[in-house]
This record gives C-alpha cells, structure tokens and sequence, in this order.
C-alpha cells in the first residue's frame, strides 16, 4: 500500500520525503519512549522490587539523561526546521519569470477559473472565466504556472491532492501560489475549507496537457468567447 | 463545626450549594452529561462516514447541512463543555480547596454563580439545535464569514438574527468564558491566599500547580477572543462589518483571534490533566515524581511558549510566509519543555515499585497513547508539511491523539484516583481495567487508520466523499469503516464506566481514609471530606513526595507529619540509582 | 469549634482575598480590553483614511468625559481614606460623589451618542455603507463597541458602589470601598487608552 498518493509536481516529492525524515526521527523518539516506559513496568513490579529507591531527580547529575534527550530532541527539531525551510522557501516564493496566469477564485460551491484573454494578461477585460460545476482547468504540462486565489463570498481553500499544494482563499484578498506539474492528465481540485452546505460537492477538475493541446483549447475558449471580447473592445 | 452546615434542604445542598465539592460534581456531571451528547454526535457522523447515506440506528437520515452541524458541535462540546468543565472547573473545585489544606474556595458564592452560568451557556448551546436552520454548521472555528452567513445581509432582523444556530453558539461560548473567569479568579486567590500552614509553595502538589498555571493561560489568552466574538455576534445580529472584507473588515483577523486562544486552549486541558497523571504515577511507583521543580519550570516555559505558536493552524491562511517560520520554529520548539516533562514523568517509573492498579493504568495509557499525539506533532509543526496534511485527517488523527488522552484517559485516571476520597466508596477494580483495555484498544482503532487516511488526502469535513477519487478506493473506505466500528465500541464500552460509577456509588464498599497510601493532604480527610474538608487543619511539614523514604519503615508519609531527626538531611542520601 | 476558628488557614502572601481576587479580575479585563484595542490599532494601520473618519468625534466631550471619570476616580481614593479612618458621613459623601460622576460621564456619553447619530454615524452606519464610505462604518462599529463596552463597565461599577454604599453607610465591609476604588480605577485607566484612540488621533 501506497503513503502517499501519486506525485504530479515538481515540489511535491520534497514534501513526501520531509515526511519520511520526520517520520525516521519519529519513530526513533518513539521506539525509545516505549522501552523508557515499558521497561520499568516489567524490572519493577511491586513483586519483584519490595520499596522503590528514593530519588527526586533535582540534582543535575540526576536529570542528565533528560537533558540529554532534550538537546538531542532540540537538535533533531532543528534538521527538520532546517530541511523544511528550503522547502517552504521554494513553494511560497512565486516564480517571477513570463508564466502562465491562471485566475481561481472560489465561490458557493464550485471553482471559477479564469484564464488571460488574448492579450495574454489577466485581470483585463477580455479574460476568459468559466464558471460552473465539474469545469476543467486545463494548464500546460511541465511549466510554471501560478494562481491567483481569490474567494468570492466565504473562506476556501483550493486543494490539489496530487501536486500536494493547498492555499487559503480569502475573499477580499489575493494569494499566489504556483504549480509546475510534470505529468499529464486529470486531478481533482477540491476545497479543504468548510464552506457550507455543499462543501462535499466542490470539487472540479485540473486537466494537464501538452503545451500544443492546451493551445488549442485556449483558443476554443476565446473563439467561443469572441462575442463579450470583442463587445468590450468596442467599449 | 456549627450543625447548621449540614442540616440544609435538599436545594440548599445540591442544587444551590456553595461547598467546592458539590460545585466540582455539578461540573463534572453537566461534563460527563455533554460528553455522552458528544459522542452521539460522534455515533452519527462516523455511522455517515462509513456507510454513506444509509439510515442511521437510533438517528435516521443525515442530511449535509446536518453533518456539518453535527461535526461543528462535536468539536464544540467537546472542547468547551466537556474537557473545561471536567479538566479545569471540576478537577480546579475538588483538588485545589483539598490539597493546600482549606474549607473551601476564596469566593464560594461566585464559584456558585460560575456554575450557574455554565450551566446557562449549556443550555444555550443546546437550545441552538432547535432554532430554525438548526446548530451552526461552520467547523468549530467559528471563521467568519461563513459564520456571519457570508454578509449576504448588511441589515439583519435583529431577532431572527440572534436566533441563529451561528449566534446562539457564540453567545454561548462567551457565557462559558465568563463562566471560566469566574471560576480561574477563584482558583488562583484560593491557591494564593489559602493554603493551610507550612503549605510553601514548593510544598504544593504538581497538579495544584498545574491547574493554576493552566488558569493563568487562560485568562492571558482568552480576552482577545472574548472581544473577537463579540465582535462577530455583532456582525451577525445587527450588521455591522468588523470581518467582511467587502467592507473593510478582515476575516483573517478572527482567525488570530481565535488561534491566539485556540492554541493556549490546547495547554489549558493538557496541565491539569497531566499534573494528576503526575500525581498518580508518584504514587504508584513509590517513589517522588522526577524533578518535581523542574517540571514546574518547565511548564511555566511551555505556559509562555504556547502564547506564541497561535498561527501555526494558519499556515496556509495566506499569512507573511516569515511569519510562518516564526510560527513554524516556535511550535516544533514547545515539544522541548513538554518532552521534558514526560521523560521525567517516565523517569519516576525507574527504580519504583509498580502497582498496577486502574489509576496507574489509565496513567500509563494516558503516557502511551499522548506519545503518538505529540510526535504526531512534529510533522504538523514544520509549515512546509503542512501545506500538504493541514485540514485532512492526519491532523484528525493528530489532535484526536491527544485530546482524547487529555480529556478522557486523564479523567478516568483521576476519576478512579479520587473516587474512594470524594465519594467515599470503593469502585470496582476488575470492571475498571475492563473499561480501561477496552477504551484503549477501541481508541486506538478509531483514529491510528485516520493517520493513513490523511496522509492519502483525504480532507476534513466532507459528508460524502463520492466525488474524490483520491480518497473513495481500498484501503480507505475499509479504514473508515474500521473507525466507526471501533468508535461505535468506544462508546459502548464507556457504559462499563457508568455501570460502575453508579453501582459503586449506591452500594460500594466504603472506602478508608488513604486507600492507596498517598501522601498529600487531601487523604489526610475523612472520605468523602465533609463540609469544611479538615477538622482540625492540619499542618504541613514536607513536600508532597516523601515516597520510600530510606531509613523510614513506612513507605509513605503524609505532608502533615512532621520531620524527625532521621530524615531531615533528605538530599545527603546516598543514591544507589544515579 | 465555630466558623472564625476554622478559618485557620494562613494566608501566605499578605494580601487581602477581596483586593487579590478584584486584582485578577482586572488582569482579565485588561487582555479583554488589549485584544479589542489590538483590533482597532490593526484596522487604523490599515487604512490612511480612518484620520478622516475620527474627526467627527467631539474631542471637546471626550476631554470632558476624562475630567470627569477623573475627579470621580480622586472621590473614591477620598471614600477610601475616610473608609479607613471609619468616617462614615465622608464615606458616603465621596461615594455618591463618585457614582454622580459616574452618571455625569453617561449623560454626556448619551449626548455624544445622539449628537452622533443624528449625523448618520451609528453602529453599523448605513448611510455611511450606501455612500460607499466602508471604513467610515468600520471606525464607528469600532466606535461604538468599545465606547459602550466601556460605558457597560462604568454601569456595573456604579451598581456595584450602590450596593457598597448601602452597607458602607451602616459601617458595615467597609473594606469593600477600596474594592470599589480598584475597579473604579480600571475603568478609569480604560478610558484614559480609549480617549486618545478615538478622539484626540485624529
């Protein structure tokens, strides 16, 4: 049996393997504990040890194995402060180079998404939005691609269980976060934030495909869009 | 002791009493009374987790709407009308008075008016189920706007408004807040001002401490919180927009608010249940509690630290990421002071004489499965791992791991521990290690899979997981139904529990003065205490840990007998365990 | 053995129960009062426009309100010595005084309010919310929350120093004059954050 579910983006792996680290130090800490504690138990059972040695433990001489076992706890604290660090850097530094913007935003209860128009900006008027249940989000495989999270009424939370990336959407805010997912085909976006009634039902679909398809389908989008497009350049 | 103590009427005696005792069992049982409607609660929704959609025995049909109420509340009650309840006010009335050698609290009356309130805020709480729209159904947290119904109305009906399941939940948290202040301001007077003679403070039992320490938190952190929900009340009855970003308010401010006691909360129930864990586990191993100061210090440490990892439930919340690796390197820090605390804890046990009585096992077990919540922990604690686990059932799992020892195995512990004094009867031990084993055993079903579930992405508060093929295949929906099994059983097997307490209640044998030999003061009193707990008062003259000590015959002595010339010089002994 | 001989008990630290636990509770107030003016700090840091709003504020009653709540606050030091030297006659006469005071600070909160409300500054402010003036309305909801939980405190301390009075003019828990004091105090110092916030940081 699997851990984890199968990992799409390129950071992901980091996050599965900084579960694994932890998980190393973890179960060291825990295999330990469980001889400190069980140990006692079976030596020094009341049939075979008649009075307990009296000692209070405040000499420091007494409490050197705990300090001992503190600042190697500290330590190992900090490798996985550390190795998380790089991690975290990584996912919420937002690549700064010409990628693809992608507009999600959240709403009672499904995933509107919103791609740039043809002038290839976004949050211009020609942008291209679809806003339904079950609606696909098709982006280019192996590029960066980065969202942009918003909310329209309530808190939610855009889900990808497969590129392991979840964010809060907050409505009267903005935040990015960015995917770079190296295979293609379809995942569920779904919403980790309690939003209502139909929370259960939010779900929608991240489609990945080749940088030609996903062309192709973007320029559906704006041929079945032309009508508002070219009204609002008339404007 | 004037008569007239105790010729009262029935009302005067238990229903309006000022006497900490009776205060502590009313406490207790509304606890004990929530926690069944808790865990019928907990019956429903699994019931709907595993089986989707079927009928539910005993309940019938579970709408969405209702499931998130039902998951809501669960989590409410449980925190706030179960674990504060038993943890603080019912452990804080019976031990606190009993173990520094005093009649009563500081403020008897107030301590009378804090029950009432409670008993208030319950009953709001309660009453939520049934307004139109049922209980609140936005997740424990209360985070606006969902709680505010998302300010689709700027200019509510004032009235249909405050008879919301949202408003009527928040209302009912402040009652229980003020009813907590009240009962922390007696708490913390009483232990000040009203230890009996000799009581010095390092004379003081571990969990004395620990309850004050856990008040002192709570009053530090619960103020913002106070006037967050009021602020939120307001936003839902009269429109006003302290949280809608739509006009100028900020919902991520109610999340700080609410993590900045959110998370001290979680400190609040661990100490006073860990310090009679502490007390227990001295007791049964004959021998002091390891570092009895050092332990205080480092829960003072912990009580300052746990003030200062509030956003780490935030991580993704879109706040400044250096902020997070503040968060992040301050929550994986408070695990030092806390480990620290049960290495020493499993310290005592070395060089003892173990006696495996019920208390010490529930004791044991709290230890046992509290390990797995607190490294569990660790993995929630580094931020960029929590991008991934965060609102899925790993941190389920994760903080089931480690409420569920704190509030019930460190209940049960005490419970069986103090049972024989306050109510003067002796439970019995066979049904108590059966309640115990099964409890642990069906614990540890219910929430070890959850861990896997999480890790596989399955996230929170879903009623019907139909629509992620993630998470909706083997060995998940197997899991699932192995949890609410054994939760099912979980909660059958506390009837072992009310069997006994009742049956031991009406008709146990009646228990002696100290029946396990312990040393502080609290058994010094007859059993159950009567009104005024100690005639006369007696003095203290030790620590409360004199356990096996060499060159002493008995292998206890209470702190109220005094020092003979052999066992003065205590630390020059020379220790064959080092 | 009665009642008073069971109170052996020997208080350790030698602060009298009433004026420790009066101490607490105020701790308590305080971290209910910081978080609420923690709040308004982060939304006025916000916004550069919220100068505008607090404009409308009369500093004039505001500065009269602190005169007030000040003399008021040197009545009932005044109470307490007089307590202490079993004056009754004074005691009562500064603690009237001091709950006149109180009610003079209401009356002028009541003034303030309705001069405020008739310009369209309320609670939730929907005059101000039509017109599309946001953090106006979120400075009057901060407005008059912590105005009126204040004056809430300031109602409970007159009905607790009522209750005093009633007892302290028969002689009878003077000590509870100094209670009184204390809280009194603490509503004082509430409003001496609460007066620069609102009226005078403009």
């Amino acid at each position: 049996m699997k851990i984890f579910p199968e990992n799409v983006s390129t950071y992901g792996q980091e996050i599965d393997n900084l579960f694994w680290m932890t998980f190393g130090f973890v179960m060291v800490a825990f295999v330990i504990s469980l001889f400190v504690l069980f140990y006692p138990l079976v030596k020094n059972h009341h049939s075979k040890v008649k009075k307990a040695t009296y000692f209070t433990g405040e000499s420091k001489k007494h409490f050197r194995w705990i300090t001992i076992a503190l600042v190697i706890l500290a330590m190992s604290d900090f490798i996985i402060l550390f190795a998380e660090h790089d991690t975290w850097e990584r996912i919420e530094n937002i690549p700064t180079g010409n990628d693809l913007h992608v507009g999600i935003t959240g709403r009672q209860w499904n995933w509107i998404f919103t791609y740039p128009g043809p002038d290839g900006k976004i949050n211009t008027a020609d942008d291209v939005v679809i806003d339904e249940q079950n609606s696909e989000l098709h982006i280019p495989v192996n590029k960066n691609v980065i969202f942009e999270l918003r909310a329209k009424e309530v808190l939610h939370s855009l889900f990808i269980v497969n590129t392991r990336l979840k964010q809060d959407c907050i409505p009267g805010r903005m935040n990015t976060r960015w995917v770079n997912i190296t295979k293609e085909g379809t995942y569920d976006i779904s919403c980790a934030e309690i939003c209502g009634v139909m929370h259960s039902k939010m779900r929608n679909f991240l489609v990945v495909e080749s940088q030609e398809k996903f062309d192709q389908y973007v320029k559906t989008l704006y041929e079945k869009n032309a009508p508002a497009t070219s009204s609002s350049n008339n404007r | 002791m004037s008569d007239t103590l105790h010729k009262k009427s029935f009302f005067r005696k238990y229903l309006f009493s000022t006497d900490h005792k009776v205060i502590g069992m009313q406490y207790t049982i509304t606890g004990l009374f929530m926690a069944a409607v808790g865990g019928f609660l907990a019956y429903v929704f699994r019931y709907n987790l595993a089986y989707p959609g079927d009928h539910i025995p005993l309940f019938g049909e579970l709408g969405a709407q209702q499931y998130n109420s039902f998951v809501t509340c669960h989590g409410m009650i449980m925190v706030f009308w179960v674990a504060m309840p038993i943890l603080l006010a019912g452990f804080g009335n019976f031990l606190i008075p009993t173990m520094i050698g005093t009649d009563d609290m500081a403020f008897p009356i107030l301590n009378m008016m804090s029950f009432w309130i409670f008993l208030l805020s319950t009953i709001v709480l309660l009453a939520s189920f049934f307004v139109p729209g049922g209980a609140f159904g936005g997740g424990w947290t209360m985070y606006p706007p969902l709680s505010a119904g998302g300010y689709t109305n700027p200019n509510p009906d004032f009235f249909k408004a405050f008879f919301s399941g949202a408003s009527l939940m928040i209302l009912a948290v402040a009652l229980e807040f003020v009813a907590m202040l009240m009962g922390g301001i007696n708490f913390l007077v009483t232990t000040i001002n009203k230890r009996t003679k000799g009581m010095t403070p390092f004379r003081i039992p571990l969990v004395v401490w620990f309850i004050n320490i856990a008040t002192i938190i709570f009053m530090f952190s619960v103020g913002p919180l106070v006037a967050g929900a009021v602020m939120l009340l307001f936003d839902i009855t009269v429109g006003t927009g302290f949280y809608d970003p739509a006009r100028g308010g900020d919902p991520v401010l109610f999340q700080h608010l609410f993590w900045f006691f959110g998370h001290p909360e979680v400190y609040v129930l661990l100490l006073p249940a860990v310090g009679a864990i502490g007390e227990i586990l001295s007791v049964f191993s004959r021998k002091p509690l390891f570092a009895y100061k050092t332990i205080i210090y480092l829960a003072l440490l912990s009580a300052i630290l746990s003030v200062v990892v509030w956003a780490h439930h935030q991580f993704v919340a879109g706040i400044d990421p250096r902020m997070a690796t503040f968060f992040s390197v301050g929550t994986i820090i408070i695990s030092i002071p806390f480990a620290g605390i049960f290495l020493s804890y499993m310290a005592t046990l070395w060089g003892g004489s173990i006696r495996f009585t019920v208390p010490m096992m529930w004791a044991l077990g709290f230890i046992g499965t509290f390990l797995v919540g607190g490294l569990t922990g660790l993995f929630l604690g580094s931020n960029a791992f929590d991008i991934y686990a965060h609102d899925t059932y790993f941190v389920v799992a994760h903080f089931h791991y480690t409420l569920f020892p704190v509030v019930f195995f460190g209940f049960f512990a005490a419970f069986y521990f103090w049972f024989p004094k306050f109510v003067g009867k002796n439970l019995n031990p066979a049904l108590g290690k059966i309640h115990f084993w099964c409890t642990t055993v069906f614990f540890n079903g219910t929430f070890f899979l959850l861990f896997f579930n999480g890790l596989g992405g399955q996230h929170r508060r879903i009623n019907d997981f139909s629509l992620f093929s993630n998470v909706v295949k083997e060995p998940y929906i197997t899991f699932e139904k192995i949890a609410t099994i054994s939760a099912i059983c979980l909660i059958l097997s506390q009837f072992i529990f009310l069997y006994n307490f009742v049956t031991s209640a009406v008709r146990g044998k009646k228990a002696v003065k100290n029946p396990w030999d312990a040393n502080t003061i609290e058994w010094v009193a007859d059993s159950p205490p009567p009104h005024g707990n100690f005639n006369p008062y007696p003095e203290v003259f030790r620590g409360p840990y004199d356990y096996s000590l060499p060159g002493e015959e008995s292998d206890f002595i209470p702190q109220n007998v005094p020092h003979t010339n052999e066992n003065i010089p205590v630390l020059k002994v020379k220790l064959s365990v080092s | 053995m009665n009642l008073i001989q069971q109170r052996l008990s020997v208080p350790v630290i030698k602060v009298p129960q009433g004026r420790l636990g009066m101490w607490i509770l105020i701790a308590g107030e305080l971290v209910i009062f910081g978080g609420l003016i923690a709040c308004y700090l982060l939304s006025r840091l916000r916004y550069p426009e919220w100068a505008e709003q607090a404009a409308h504020t009369s500093t004039f009653f505001g500065a009269l309100n602190t005169v007030v709540l000040l003399t008021s606050s040197f009545t009932i030091v005044k109470a307490h010595e007089a307590a202490l030297k079993k004056e009754l006659t004074k005691v009562t006469i500064y603690m009237s005084a001091t709950i006149i005071g109180g009610l003079a600070f209401l009356v002028n909160k009541s003034i303030e309010y309705t001069n405020e409300i008739h310009h369209g500054f309320t609670f939730s402010s929907p005059q101000l919310q039509e017109s599309g003036n946001y953090v106006g309305s979120l400075f009057w909801s901060f407005y008059y929350l912590m105005t009126g939980l204040h004056a809430t405190h300031v109602v409970i301390g007159m009905i607790i120093m009522t209750v005093i009075l009633i007892q302290a003019r028969k002689g009878k828990n003077l000590h509870r004059v100094e209670l009184a004091g204390i809280y009194w105090h603490m509503v004082d110092l509430i409003w001496i954050f609460l007066f620069p916030l609102l009226y005078i940081a403009k």
